[in-house]
Order: structure tokens, then sequence, then C-alpha cells
């Protein structure tokens, strides 16, 4: 009998999707539904569909070696359509990259720092762990240090890179403390110790920094005594609720919107004063597409008086992507240099259409990017990018008091 | 008791050619059944099932005065209607043989070859120990009742129904919509051969209609079946129409009559693109040819206050019955065909398709009714805004293939979308796109439809639609505030009637195009009905994974279903065409013919029955006995178990608390034996 020849890409491709990741690649059919929901996919060489047909026709090379393998910012518009259940944006883009990586191709320059950043420093910006705390300084409400006293409490939050660090950012981390604290929850954070989850490093097939962060979080974790993680980082949400359980870490977690949405009855007798504008809501790929979550942030913004919600023409399943996920963040100029349009861009464009004055958002990395595609547009003025516990730190009082 | 002195077993264990005997070793299997108590031969052969391996077990029935048999072979299922007969031919009692399934439950599944033969073994070791406990039975048999029932009265009901009188049996046919014909009566065309669907599907209807030995009963539902093969109690329920079906002439002066002057409520018929008045007939061929009211919108049943023009307008024929209720009518048949059809899948859960959002996304039944000359538009195909659309775009797979939605293919979509496009194209010129994942055409005279409309100028984008949006710069708003209920009081009062863009990798040419069209039409899937769960509880059959009624065997029993007297026909057995459907439809005629002209039916042996002197007559099993079989003898204080209502279920015989309740051939020794010998070897 002859034996048929596999490639190694058709090898690479049957290993994939046999541990619960959807349903394994080489169930293709080729029908380029992938190809044609992704937002990137026209600037692509390589689009999802054709990844899978050169690797499994024996040009995994060629695939490797395209400057398209590091374009996917994992919306998971392909993975959520995929007609044949392939995890595309889960498991065949890391899993190409990762075996890219081991062949000695480097990703682009820009990622390459992010990773460096993260594994000296802890977090993605290349900051002190010692500034962590930097976000509570003058702060008119308490934040429990649990790295420097353990006690019980409700919630930990984990803050997050770009909450900790980033001025913009910050506003938004501290808005929060104090609506946390409001709640009459008793909650605190890793202070110094915080460490990124690491979801854009498993995303981009860093697989071995992953999980030296997963191995790092589970200790300070495991040593903390709390009811819930709450997360103001969807990515984050993520990755600990579906691949912090593949190493046997699991923790109850909410992002910031679920945890709020819970408690509307509670957050009624805390509004002060309406917020006139009409709101329209990004949503988030990683809460929204990938885990379903559409009604919680929109049932925060409808609690908001004078909030009159208007939805883009994609909405929910169908959001476009901001582009700054799966390290998309730090890949603006390599899409751009591969022809490909910045997602955020579009999507600011899709916002102004709507006539809205607010472009509400709950993901840290979209405050960044849309306020700059906001200056793109020349839209700054009419267009305002807030996070949803702005709006909400708004209506009641509790924004920043010199601002 | 058993009596281990005079048993003499023989043991035959079959090959099957290589499907036994390549997974196990049949020799060691033959020399261990010889050891097992009370056998007094073993044999091995290549097909047991052939006639000379009957052969073998009728001549050593006789030479070797063996009196009980074991076949270790295939399912009961399939031969042991076969080994009982051989057994009987050679003069002994058919019940005294029982057979051991080392094919399904042995060789199929086991790889290794030594864990198969352990597992035979111990399967053989319980047969041997069960078939000694075995007692000689009396074949039972019951009349069965000649009339069958047909339920659904699409074309699939509509052929078994015909099929079923034209061969002089009684037959009743129940529909859920006020007239039958089902989806084929909404198509204009029939693929490949482009039959105008009414043309050929109204004398169906009309001779059902008028039929001797038809019952057409519409607007019904089945509510209940009790009883069992060959005798089935049917309640079915007939909604009110609020006209005498026997007095209405079929004359329609009530609809012209009626104080609507306009028609304005939504026609389910016309997939909610035409409309209707209050009092309507579904479409202009409905059969019976007799108005429905509608009660919601009816003025004098929903607020009791109208002038009656329509009554006025039926005059003495006196047909309007406004205080008609609901009733329930009782019928007795002896064979069930369900032939409950199919769903179009509804497309607006595939957000990126803008179902229910663009007003120019149509399903293609839609589309049909558009194109159908009876149809809302006359056979006019306009859009939203009344103009006729330049560019089509017809996406395939809606539904299908998808496992987000339904996995499997809807095998007439493609025929169905090519024959749209040809139909499109010759009734508007339009340029006509249709995006496909496979084109798939494999029946009589399909590829060749496909190389015409080829020819005709379709074209063809080897790629599946990712998203459909309003083309740049047309119109203020892209979208429609709600659904709108009827498309002619829509017409040209719809905001948005632009293009729309499809954005589908054409995989064939490596690239991912953007193409402009005035229409879309969606290709839906064939899905379930959304009650066929509650339809296969009351027929008890069962479904599938994809919710379609199963099949007794995928291969050799397509119409039957475990029910013996339920047969399936049409689209509710899985996705159809109109050629394989009336096929299916007159095998489920021909097999409950079958049923029913064999004039009687035997039993299944394994009744319980009740051991009067233990019985307390304390009437636990009478309640808890799912097909009412059991009745209380108040004078002789016990439970009595009608033999032909029993389908040998058990609870009865579990329940009693006396243990008068037993069953043949599941009696306890024979249990007991059957799981120690089993146990003995594991």
């Amino acid at each position: 009998m002859a034996t048929v020849q596999t490639s190694k890409g058709a090898d690479l491709l049957e290993r994939l999707g046999k541990n619960g990741d959807g349903k394994p690649p080489l169930g293709c059919m080729q029908c380029g539904l992938c190809a044609a929901s992704c937002p990137l996919g026209q600037a692509m060489e390589f689009p999802p569909r054709k990844l899978i047909l050169q690797a499994e026709s024996g040009n995994l090379e060629k695939v490797l070696a395209s400057p398209s393998l590091w374009m996917c910012v994992a919306c998971y518009a392909c993975s959520k359509r995929c007609p044949r259940g392939i995890e595309l944006a889960d498991v065949l883009w890391p899993a190409l990259r990762d075996a890219a990586m081991q062949q000695g191709i480097q990703p682009p320059a820009e990622l390459q720092e992010t990773f460096q950043n993260i594994f000296k420093y802890g977090n993605t910006l290349g900051r002190s762990p010692r500034q962590r705390m930097d976000w509570t300084k003058d702060l008119d409400v308490r934040v429990l240090d649990l790295s420097k006293e353990t006690r019980p409490v409700e919630v930990l939050l984990l803050v997050g890179c770009y909450p900790s660090y980033y001025p913009r950012n910050q506003v938004v981390a501290r808005a929060f403390a104090r609506l946390l604290t409001q709640l009459g929850i008793t909650w605190g954070v890793l202070g110094a110790q915080e460490k990124a989850i690491g979801e854009c490093d498993r995303m981009f097939g860093e697989e071995g920094l992953f999980e030296t962060l997963v191995e790092a979080n589970r200790k300070l974790l495991d040593k903390q005594d709390f009811r819930k993680l709450v997360v103001l980082d969807p990515h984050a949400f993520r990755a600990l609720q579906k691949y912090y359980p593949r190493f046997g870490v699991w923790y109850p977690v909410q992002h910031y919107t679920t945890f709020l949405a819970e408690r509307l009855e509670q957050l009624k007798p805390l509004i002060a004063k309406p917020v006139e504008a009409a709101v329209t809501y990004h949503d988030n790929c990683c809460a929204g597409r990938r885990c379903g979550y559409f009604d919680p942030p929109r049932n925060l913004l409808q609690l908001v008086p004078g909030v009159k919600l208007v939805e883009m023409a994609c909405n929910r399943d169908n959001a476009l992507c901001c582009g700054g996920g799966g390290g998309g963040m730090w890949l603006d100029a390599h899409i751009v240099a591969q022809g490909g349009q910045r997602l955020s861009d579009q999507r600011v464009a899709q916002a102004a259409e709507t006539g809205a004055e607010i472009l509400a958002v709950s993901c840290p990395y979209e405050l960044a990017r849309f306020e700059d595609a906001v200056k793109v547009a020349g839209l700054e003025g009419r267009l305002k990018v807030r996070d949803i516990i702005e709006v909400l730190a708004e209506c009641m009082d509790l924004g920043e008091r010199n601002a | 008791m058993i009596d281990h002195e005079s048993l003499r077993i023989g043991v035959y264990v079959c090959h099957c050619g290589s499907n036994i005997a390549g997974a196990l070793d049949v020799e060691e299997l033959t020399r261990f059944a010889e050891g097992l108590p009370g056998v007094a031969l073993s044999r091995h052969y290549k097909y047991m099932c052939s006639d000379p391996g009957q052969e073998l077990v009728k001549r050593d029935i006789v030479e070797h005065r063996l009196n009980r048999i074991v076949v270790a072979a295939c399912s009961p299922n399939l031969h042991e209607p076969t080994f009982r007969r051989a057994a009987e031919d050679a003069g002994l009692n058919r019940f005294l043989v029982q057979m051991c399934n080392i094919r399904e439950q042995v060789a199929w599944v086991t790889e290794d070859k030594a864990d198969a033969l352990t597992k035979a073994e111990a399967h053989l070791a319980g047969a041997v120990r069960r078939v000694a406990g075995h007692e000689p039975l009396q074949r039972q048999f019951v009349r069965i009742v000649p009339r069958a029932l047909v339920v659904g009265g699409g074309i699939a009901g509509i052929q078994a129904a015909l099929t079923l009188a034209d061969a002089g049996h009684k037959v009743v046919l129940v529909e859920r919509e006020p007239s039958i014909g089902g989806h084929m009566a909404m198509f204009d065309k029939t693929f490949p051969t482009l039959d105008c669907a009414a043309c050929i599907l109204t004398p169906k209807m009309t001779s059902v209609k008028l039929h001797p030995n038809i019952k057409l009963l519409t607007y019904s539902t089945v509510e209940s079946v009790e009883g069992s093969v060959g005798n089935y109690r049917v309640k079915i329920r007939r909604k009110p129409r609020y006209i005498d079906e026997d007095l209405c002439v079929g004359c329609m002066q009530c609809i012209d009559g009626c104080v609507f002057t306009q028609a304005k409520f939504s026609n389910a018929f016309d997939q909610g693109l035409g409309l209707r008045k209050p009092v309507y007939l579904p479409f202009p061929q409905a059969v019976p040819p007799v108005p429905v009211v509608d009660p919601e919108v009816c003025l004098q049943i929903a607020r009791g206050k109208c002038k009656q023009s329509c009554v006025e307008a039926c005059g003495e024929r006196n047909a309007f019955k406004f205080d008609q209720q609901e009733e329930i009518e009782e019928y007795n048949v002896g064979a069930i065909i369900v032939a409950t059809g199919f769903k179009a899948f509804d497309p607006s859960v595939i957000e990126y398709y803008g179902y229910g959002k663009y007003p120019n996304v149509y399903t293609s039944l839609e589309v049909e009714r558009l194109l159908n000359a009876g149809g809302p538009t006359g056979g006019k195909l306009v859009l939203r805004d009344g103009s006729t659309p330049k560019r089509v775009g017809i996406v395939h797979c809606v539904g299908s293939r998808d496992a987000n939605y339904h996995p499997y293919c809807s095998r007439v979509c493609c025929m169905y979308a090519l024959k749209l496009a040809h139909l499109v194209r010759e009734k508007t010129g339009a340029e006509v796109t249709n995006c496909y994942i496979d084109i798939r055409t494999p029946g009589k005279g399909f590829e060749e439809f496909y190389n015409r409309v080829q020819n005709e100028g379709v074209q063809f984008i080897r790629g599946k639609v990712a998203d459909i949006t309003p083309a740049a710069g047309n119109g203020d708003s892209p979208h429609l505030p709600e659904r709108p209920s009827g498309c002619l009081a829509q017409m040209g009062t719809v905001p948005f009637s632009g293009g729309l863009v499809m954005q589908v990798d054409d995989t064939l040419l490596g690239s991912i195009r953007k193409v402009e069209v005035d229409m879309v039409i969606l290709a839906v899937a064939l899905e379930a009905q959304a009650d066929a769960g509650d339809v296969r509880r009351t027929f008890g059959i069962s479904c599938s994974t994809e919710g379609f009624f199963l099949e007794k065997h995928p291969k050799l029993a397509p119409v039957n279903t475990a029910n013996d007297g339920v047969m399936v026909a049409g689209a509710c057995q899985g996705a159809k065409d109109i050629p394989d459907t009336v096929a299916q439809a007159d095998a489920a005629a021909a097999k409950a013919m079958v049923l029913i002209d064999s004039g009687q039916i035997e039993l299944e042996p394994n009744t319980a029955w009740v051991d009067e002197e233990m019985c307390s007559g304390c009437k636990t099993c009478i309640s808890l006995c799912p097909y009412q079989a059991i009745t209380p003898d108040e004078e002789r204080k016990i439970a009595v178990i009608d033999q032909a209502l029993c389908k040998g279920c058990g609870t009865c015989v579990a329940a009693c608390p006396s243990g008068a309740a037993k069953q043949h051939l599941f009696g306890d020794e024979q249990v007991n034996e059957e799981l120690e010998g089993l146990m003995n070897y594991v």
C-alpha cells in the first residue's frame, strides 16, 4: 500500500483542536467565510482560509514567513462564524505563530519589545512594579493593598496594566475605586505584586511567557482570600475564564460590566444627575463576541438618566474590532505597512455616523485607540470617548474632583 | 424450575463472513460453548442465516434431539425471526431460541481480538444459561383496524393518502392549516423541469377532496394517540373555522362582503408579504375551498359588534357559525403515516445577513411567493419600493452546513437557488450572482439544469457570503424600524431601497470581493418543524439529533419507525425534494398497506401476565401501566392484563409488591441466569 505523505503543516493542523478547542482545522471546507469576515482579510496575504489551505498543502514555511501571520488582532469574527466550528483566533493563529517563533522567525519589533517588558517588569508598558499603585495617589477613597496586608475581601480587583500606569486609564481605575467603595463592597488590589494576566502573549503564540505568568499569578492569588476577581480588561477576563483553567488554575472572575450590571438596584440610589447625551456603545471582542456579554454594558448605560443609547450599524456579534486585541495594540504600524487600515479609525467613523456624542467603551485599550482615531478624523469636540465607568461616575458625581 | 437433566442446547456461532470471524476466534468460542452446562453440541458456520446455515440447525434439532437453540450472531432485530422460524420448522417451539449478539455488541466495537473473545464468551454463557429457562409459548395475534391516519397535508401526506385510498383503503387525512397543499402550494415552479407547482399539485388536492375513501380534516391537529400497532385510538382537535364546511359552497361572496373593504392583515401563506381580510382563503386553489375566519381580527368574534355583511353575502346558504367551538373527534386506525413536513429556517438569527433589518434581503420562500402568479404581487418580482431589481444576489447554505445552525446539507437549496436564478433572470433580466460553497446537483436532470442556468449567464462565486451591508450613499437610513407586515402596504414608503453589498471570499479567484446588488435572496435551510418534539411524543417515535423523525433503519427500513404501526414520509424525516418525498410517501403507503392487508398482527411474546393465585388485587400496577393494558377484576380481586395492549415494558412486573406480575421471556429465573452467566466471565 502506498503511504500518503502528510506535510508538516497537515500534521500541525491535525494536532490542533484535539483538546476541546473547537473542531480540527482539517475539517475546513474552504468556504472563505472567515476571510471575508476578517476586518483585515483583504490586506492579508494569507487570511484564515488560506492559512489552512496552504498549511495543509505543504506550504507551511510560506505561511510562517509571511508578514500577514502577524496581522490577526483576535477579534474572533472568524471563530464565531466558522461553519465548521474551527477556533481560528484562539487556536490556529497562536499555534502558527508559535511554530514561526520556534523556527526563529521574529515577530514585528514593537511586539518583541512588549514581550520583553512583560518578561522583565510584569507589565506591557515597561514600567517599574513599584509604580503599580501610582493610580491611587491622592485618591479620596482608601485602597486596600493586599500585598501589604492580607485580609478577606469580597472583590479582588485586577487593575491591569493600562489602568495602573497610563494616565488616561488611571482616571477610569480611580472612578471604579470610588464606585466600589460607594457600593459598600470590601475590595483590595495586589499592589506592587500585580502582574499582567498575559492574554496578549498567548494570542501571540508566546505560550512559554504565558505559562510563566499563569504560574506567577497562581502563586499570588492562592495566597489571597477573596470571593471573586473583577477585571477592568476584558482580555484578562477571557484568559482567566478560559485559559488559566487549562493549567488547573481557576478563580471566579467577572468583567466589571457584568459585575456592575448585577447590581443595578444598588447603583440606582447613587445617581445624582443626568448625563444628557446620545451614546453609542462599542462592544469589545472578548466579553462581547467571544463570550456573549452584550447586554450588561448596555443595561449600565441605560441606567443613566439622559443617556440616549444609539446603535452603530454593526453591533453586538457583528461589531467591528478596535484592532487592539491579541497584541494588535502594538501592531498598528505593521498592519498599515501591509496595506491594512487602522480598525479604530473605521470604528470611530461608524460611531460618528450614529450622531452620538459619546462613544462608550469597556476595555482599557479602546480609550487610547479611539481617542487617537477621533483626533485623526478631526472629530474632537464632537465625539468623546468614555469608559462606561466614566459615564456612571459622571452621573454619580464620582469623577475627578479637580477635573 | 429448570430441568437441567433433560436440557439439550445447540449453540451456533456465526462468522458473518469476516464481520465476526475477523474480530474474534470463532473456533475457540465454539469450543468454549461445548463446555457450558446443558450444551449438547456447538458448531460454527460462515453464514448461519443462509439456507445451509438454517438447514444445519433444523437437522440438528431432529438428529440430536435439541430442545434449546442459541445463535451467536448479529442483533436479534435482524435474524431472530429467521431462527425462530427454522426451529419451528423442525418441530421446536419458536420461543426456545435465544440470539446472542456478538456482532454489534462485540465484534464491531472491540479492537483487541483476545478481549473480543472474552467478551463474546461472557455473552454466550449468559445466553446459554438464559435459554435453559425458556418455556414454550403460544403465538398471539390481534386484528388490525382497516383504516389509516395520515398526518400532514403537504405533498407527502396527499400522495400517501391518495395511494392508500386508490388501493381501496379508508384514510383519515389531518392537516393543521385551513388548506392542504403545504409548502409545494407556495412554490412557483419546480426544479429541474420547471413545471408549474400548482398545475401538478392542485389536481391531486382536488382528488383528495373528492375521494370517497378519504376523510379530510383540515384546520385540525392530532391531540392524542392511544393503543398500539394495528389498533390506535386517535383524538383529533378540530379548530373552529366559523364557517360550516358542509354548507359553504366556496363562492367567496363573504370575502367580498366583509366590512373590511381593504385587506389589511398579514397572510401567513404569503410569508407576510401579502394581505388578507378577517375572512379569507389562504390561496385561490385552497382545498377545501372554504374560507376561514380569523377570530383575532373578526369584529363579530373579537368584539361581538359588526353589521355582519359577510353573513348577508352568504345569504340563505347560512354557512356562518360564529358560535362554532373547538371539537374533539375520535377515530380508530390501524396504521399511521406521519408527514408533517419541514420549516424554513429563519435567517434573522444570522445577524450578518441583515434579514429583517435590510428590507431587500428576502428568504427564498418569500421570493417564491413574489414569483408566483397567485402571490401578493401577481407574480412580479419587485423590491419593497415597487421597482424591479437589476442585480440580484443569491446566498447559498443559509443555516445549512453550518455548525452554528444546522450542520447538515439541506439537499434542495442548490437546486431551488438555481431555479430561482433562472426565474429571476427570465422575469426581470436582472444580473444574478450565486454565492455557493459547493453546488450539489445529484438528481435526475439536475446537473443538466445547473449547466443550463450557467449558460443563461448567471454568475457563480465560490465562497460563503460573510456580510451584507448597505451600499455607500444610498439614502438616509439603512434601517427599518421593524419588519413590515406587508410589502404591498409598505411599497414606496420604505425609506431604504438602495443597493446592498455582499462581501465574499471568491475562493477560486483567491480574493475578497464586494458585490453590489439590489436584492439578496437567502437560500434558507430546511429544518424540523418547531413542534416536532411534541409530535414525536404523540406518536411514540424518535427524532435524530437534528430534530427530524428517525426512521427504523437508514437503509433498509427508511419509512418505518421504532413504533411498528407508524410510518414517516417526506421532509419531516429529513430534508428532501418533491420527487424523493413522493417516492417516500408511496413507500409509506405501501408499508401501511402491508400492515393493514395482513389483517392481523402477531404480538410480541414478551408480554406481562398475572399469577392469579399470588395477586392480592392491590391495583398498584394499574395506574403505572403506560399503555392502559391492565384492568381490575373486581369480583375475583385480581388484575387482568390485556395481552393485545401490553407492550412488555415490565413496569408492572417491577412494581408488583407480591411478585404476581410476571413477564414472558423475562422471568426472574431467565434474567438472573443470564446475568450470572454473563458475570462469571467478566
